[in-house]
């Protein structure tokens, strides 16, 4: 674990990129597991997805 | 933001790959199980007009795009915090896919295990807010216990780890399943071994397609 600890700071021009990255990721994810349509579309057709990568469903 | 860019780039190219993976052990694994469990299930009327995908080519088709593009998010993930920690190569990776396993699958998983159609649960929000609760819970445990030096916030992090489950995830009051058993069972098995192979593979793939990029 040592070597995971080797650089505790983030130099600051590096703070946006990866925080725009992680935005993007979480928008990505958590939209593509969790969001219900009044018509199912967007559950139908996640739907084996999201039971096989374990998010709720139903 | 070329940096950005680059982690774009990366990251797309790292989850398609990890998502074909993950649709094609899904598809001679644990699809068959879905199949099986939903002639379990008798369609309700609310539901018998509603759009779904075909069986066969369409259905496969959005699981792979389902997987393709979460592949592509967790990446983003996993590149943005191996970026900044100045890491590449594909040993750290291995350790950043092993640490989104552990958050994306298998702390939620054990308050609520991968579910087979047909299953009855807790409503759904309240099961939704349990597990971004476990996932961000683990997520800043882990950082706490693995990633820090000082022993409070070491602590901190285990206790964060635990929360989630001493709280407890949301149960129906009578749990009821359609599907057998036994079917559940390897159901759950086998979403283990693949998420377990999909999580390695991005991370790998993430580490390696870093170490080529120059920030």
């Amino acid at each position: 674990m040592k070597t995971l600890a080797a650089s505790p700071t983030i130099s600051t021009a590096k703070i946006l990129p990866g925080l725009s990255a992680i935005v993007l990721g979480l928008t990505i994810v958590l939209g593509l597991g969790f969001l219900q349509d009044a018509n199912n579309y967007l559950h139908n057709a996640a739907h084996d997805g999201r039971h096989s990568a374990a998010f709720p469903c139903h | 933001m070329a940096d950005f860019r680059k982690l774009v780039a990366v990251s797309l190219l790292t989850g398609l790959l990890g998502g074909l993976l993950l649709s094609v052990l899904q598809h001679y694994q644990t699809l068959p199980l879905i199949l099986a469990a939903e002639q379990f299930e008798t369609p309700s009327a609310e539901h018998v007009h509603d759009w779904q995908p075909m069986d066969g080519w369409q259905r496969n088709g959005f699981t792979l795009l389902f997987n393709g593009l979460t592949g592509f998010g967790f990446a983003l993930l996993i590149g943005a915090a191996m970026y900044w920690r100045d890491q590449h190569g594909y040993l750290h990776g291995l350790g950043w896919g092993l640490a989104g396993y552990l958050v994306f699958f298998v702390a939620p998983s054990l308050g609520l295990p991968p579910e087979l159609p047909g299953t009855d649960s807790a409503e759904l929000h309240s099961r939704q807010a349990w597990w971004l609760f476990t996932a961000a819970a683990t997520a800043m445990g882990l950082f706490g216990l693995v990633l820090t030096k000082q022993r409070g916030l070491q602590i901190g992090g285990a206790c964060l780890l635990a929360l989630p489950h001493l709280v407890g995830a949301p149960h129906p009051e009578v749990a009821h399943a359609l599907a057998p058993e036994e079917l559940q069972h390897h159901f759950v098995v086998l979403t283990s071994i693949n998420n377990a192979f999909f999580w390695l593979a991005l991370g790998a793939l993430s580490g390696r397609l870093l170490s080529k990029v120059k920030f």
